[in-house]
């Protein structure tokens, strides 16, 4: 599970939560938050062009603004497996961890482009492409343990002693 | 350690913690709103326990989409109604006001307590000492099953205020100058303090509103300290107060800071003055001060809403509705208004909007296209009046300002 296959998709600098999931979807059904995926964004129609697996790679402050935690959500729904960014705001990068979305800080738009494949080892922080291998900041162990726990809310079930993992 | 450190340490109940520490902290308030609340209720369920870790200290607030402008808003309204029966929790319904402004009318905050809330503002609790966190759902989730929020230690800057402000000039082009200075991503991870000097002049309003945009830099908390300097932070920025003029935020960034005199003159359909940032008493009395004098120009809607119930009260028991009235501003219910771009007051690509919020990211308030401008209410409201940019103190007010 900490090795990650998929088409990149590029976006700039600063994609804030509104431009990721608008205020407008916010009051939608949570079953339903994929279709929204990047609707404020330079790509409005990512949500039907994305496949299951595809990497957002991205600049600085990726997820700034607003706690939303539907940003992520929409994103996982979607089909994005993983993103990698420059850096990434404080609240979108808990939260998308806590979901079990993994992301990653690595300077990657140079190395990669839109619509190549890539391969990601997680726990290494490596990038391989068609070319070469990059690194990246790799996940830190307490990271890894939600992830590997399938998010945060199973991992606060085993640390409260209830049984039976649930899917994320 | 700074004092930072001192009250995390605290809730930890540690001797001490340092930068990057790993912690546990047990915290005294948890709270969410319409749009964070259902999906932390369901990450809650998912966990499995039959109760939250105290009653008493969780607080749920219907403030962003009432009255409900979609059935699914309403379906969202009564998750958190069910949510409170059940549990016993506190519920904020029927227009209360925002959730950072109902708070701190209703929960006696206190320097040092910890608040973790499923909102991004959270951290305007910091004009009164708190450490306010912003986070998701699920982390919420996970605080009100367990009572408790796992932290790193942030580093701390601290920006160190003397002087007195100019007239005209208030709480919000401080925080435009400091969020010009450290851009949107300068303090990410950190926690941004303010001491100095300059303090004593500062109303807890203006503190408020300080606090309230210190996520627009990233920061994790923003936080009011003393008169004194700080001792133990890693950055101190000085900050002479007298030398900050009028600013604004232009399209499409809260870091997009000019002083209001270069851009005035821009046309504006539309001025909100009010939210979580902007909609307390002292920001009413500087609209009503003007529109006393002056009626709002023909072709602007100005929009006024203040952030609660207790502030629309006093409004009406000094009058000061009618005048707003009788200007030709539209006074809405309290709560989040047309801020976070899904109800009452939403623009075009037509439209230009000078708003005393927080946020003007392309779509922020309607259509990406949508142009917005983020200023004081002093700006805004001269602004409404002449229908176009305007810096503050440009009309003149019979018997004085």
């Amino acid at each position: 599970m900490n090795t990650i296959k998929g088409h990149v998709w590029f976006f700039g600098d600063n994609v804030d939560t509104d431009q990721i999931l608008p205020g407008y979807a916010m009051a939608e059904d949570f079953s339903g938050l994929g279709q929204y995926a990047m609707a404020g964004s330079k790509i409005p129609d990512f949500a039907k062009k994305v496949k299951l697996g595809d990497i957002i790679v991205a600049g600085k402050n990726f997820g700034c603004g607003s706690s939303r935690e539907q940003a992520p959500v929409a994103l996982k729904a979607a089909g994005v497996s993983l993103i990698i960014a420059e850096s990434f705001a404080r609240i979108f990068r808990r939260n998308a961890i806590n979901i079990g979305l993994p992301v990653l800080m690595g300077e990657m738009q140079e190395a990669v482009s839109q619509g190549e494949q890539i391969e990601v080892d997680l726990e290494r922080g490596i990038v391989i492409t068609a070319e070469r291998e990059i690194n990246a900041s790799a996940l830190s162990a307490n990271v890894l343990a939600i992830i590997a726990a399938g998010g945060l809310i199973n991992q606060v079930r085993q640390e409260l002693g209830i049984e039976n993992t649930i899917r994320p | 350690m700074n004092f930072i450190e001192k009250y995390l340490a605290k809730a930890a109940g540690l001797k001490s913690v340092a930068v990057g520490q790993d912690i546990r902290c047990k915290v005294d308030l948890v709270a969410a709103h319409d749009v964070t609340g259902p999906m932390a209720i369901q990450q809650f369920e998912h966990i499995g326990v039959d109760h939250v870790f105290d009653p008493k200290k969780v607080v749920m607030v219907i403030d962003h989409i009432f009255p409900a402008a979609t059935v699914q808003a309403r379906a969202m309204h009564w998750i958190l109604k069910d949510f409170a029966q059940q549990y016993g929790i506190t519920l904020y319904d029927k227009g209360q006001g925002v959730i950072h402004q109902v708070i701190a009318e209703n929960h006696r905050l206190q320097p040092g307590q910890i608040l973790v809330g499923a909102d991004s503002h959270t951290c305007t609790a910091g004009a009164y000492g708190v450490i306010a966190i912003p986070i998701g759902s699920t982390e919420l989730a996970a605080a009100m099953a367990t009572g408790t929020i796992d932290i790193e230690v942030p580093e701390v800057v601290e920006v160190y205020m003397t002087g007195e402000l100019q007239t005209h000039i208030c709480g919000k082009d401080i925080v435009l100058s400091l969020i010009q200075k450290f851009g949107v991503d300068g303090l990410t991870d950190k926690a941004v303090i303010f001491n100095g000097p300059g303090l004593t002049a500062l109303s807890l309003d203006d503190r408020m509103t300080i606090c309230n945009m210190g996520i627009e830099m990233g920061a994790m908390i923003a936080c009011f300290g003393q008169e004194t300097a700080a001792t133990g932070v890693a950055q101190t920025i000085a900050l002479p107060l007298e030398q900050i003029v009028a600013l604004t935020a232009c399209p499409y960034s809260p870091a997009n800071v000019r002083p209001v005199a270069e851009v005035s003159g821009v046309e504006v359909t539309q001025v909100v003055v009010g939210s979580c940032t902007n909609g307390r008493l002292s920001d009413m009395e500087k609209v009503v001060r003007i529109l006393k004098q002056y009626k709002v120009h023909p072709a602007v809607t100005l929009l006024v809403i203040p952030a609660s119930k207790t502030i629309l009260a006093v409004m009406e028991r000094a009058g000061w509705c009618k005048i707003l009235r009788d200007a030709g501003a539209v006074i809405t219910n309290p709560g989040c208004g047309p801020c976070f771009g899904a109800h009452q007051g939403l623009g075009t690509e037509r439209d230009v909007i000078l708003s005393t919020t927080n946020r003007n990211f392309p779509g922020r308030m309607g259509h990406r296209s949508a142009q917005v401008y983020l200023a004081s209410p002093a700006t805004a409201v001269e602004t409404a009046v002449c229908g176009k940019i305007t810096v503050p103190g440009t009309l003149s007010l019979e018997g004085g300002a």
